[in-house]
């Protein structure tokens, strides 16, 4: 009895947290040419109206451009040959929970910091392969040459 | 440009590639312009300036200055971005921006979901600004003041969140995603021990997207 009651907690558990994965947590808003939206093992040519979801990760094509708007109010936007992931996204102001993570492979980006940033700075940051940006509450441009140091 | 002024304004940036490592090209040949990778601080939209921090692999980094410019290893000491390099470098990110979020509030009488006259009156504007736009995702979030119990409030202003929606959509918006939520009496706007009316508190936060 205790053991299928575990059982049944686990996977209520499991679809909860896949429920809460699920939701969108933002939206393609502007495109130019061609770019795609990558979540898992599913991959879309991305549209206006295009979710994001926690662990998407966004690429443009060569004379592209992406923009997308997050559900805190932070703006993306990506020039040509750019890949973009979003590893970590919380946002339950109510609970204290607040996390932006996100990764810059190459390419070219402009950041227009949101509420996460403004509640809790520290819980912003954009990781490039030489280093990791910190965020206070602020607008910045950031270009990864992935043939550059 | 003109060359002096075109060549003092690229120095800082001419200066770190080189220091990077950058090969010096024959004498001949005409110069090329070094890759790098960096971060520079902008003025956010409302005008006021934050902070950028990079930790690079090679140290770390403070933007305090709009328009300064740090590599993203961290190996050099912030320095005003070359103009030319900027505009190659991001014109099309920076015109693919979408347009920033839109916020009102919208506050009720006492008790109920009955909206106070000033805001039935700011209901049409908020659908003839959301129509502008090319897609629309609208999130709209109740909130209580601190009179009665947690469940009570939740419920009352999820009530409130939904009549707000209800009215926008009979006003004929055409909504691509919408978002209802209610957070009680746990996002305070105006701070109050609890059991306290406050006006300001009994509001649904619309957002534009």
């Amino acid at each position: 009895m205790k053991m299928r009651l575990f059982a049944l907690i686990t996977l209520l558990a499991a679809a909860l947290s896949a429920l809460a994965d699920e939701a969108p947590i933002g939206y393609v808003k502007t495109l130019t040419g061609s770019a795609t939206i990558t979540t898992g093992s599913n991959k879309v040519a991305a549209q206006l109206g295009t979710p994001l979801f926690q662990g998407s990760q966004l690429k443009t094509g060569p004379k592209s451009s992406l923009g997308v708007t997050f559900k805190d109010d932070t703006v993306m936007s990506f020039g040509a040959d750019t890949v973009l992931t979003v590893d970590e996204y919380l946002y339950a102001p109510s609970q204290g929970k607040l996390k932006l993570g996100s990764s810059l492979a190459k390419g070219s980006m402009n950041y227009v910091s949101g509420v996460i940033a403004k509640l809790q700075p520290d819980a912003v940051s954009v990781k490039t392969p030489t280093g990791t940006i910190g965020v206070r509450g602020t607008q910045f441009v950031v270009k990864v040459d992935d043939t550059a140091p | 440009m003109s060359g002096p002024a075109w060549r003092t304004w690229l120095a800082p940036f001419l200066l770190i590639g080189a220091l990077a490592g950058c090969a010096a090209p024959p004498p001949s040949s005409p110069q090329p312009v070094p890759k790098l990778s960096y971060v520079a601080l902008l003025p956010s939209p409302d005008g006021s300036v934050g902070v950028v921090e990079v930790q690079g692999t090679r140290g770390t980094q403070r933007l305090t200055r709009a328009h300064d410019a740090a590599l993203l290893d961290g190996s050099q000491a912030p320095a005003p971005v070359d103009a030319a390099r900027f505009k190659r470098d991001f014109a099309d990110a920076i015109a693919a921006r979408p347009e920033l979020p839109l916020h009102f509030m919208l506050y009720f009488e006492t008790g109920g979901t009955q909206l106070t006259p000033e805001s039935m009156e700011l209901l049409p504007r908020i659908v003839d600004r959301a129509a502008h736009r090319r897609t629309v995702d609208l999130s709209v979030i109740g909130h209580s003041d601190t009179v009665g119990k947690t469940d009570l409030n939740d419920n009352l202003s999820l009530r409130r969140a939904q009549t707000v929606a209800e009215i926008i959509k009979g006003m004929g918006l055409k909504v691509d995603a919408l978002v209802v939520e209610s957070h009680g009496k746990r996002n305070l706007l105006v701070p109050t021990p609890d059991g306290t009316p406050e006006p300001r508190n009994r509001r649904v936060e619309v957002t534009i997207r």
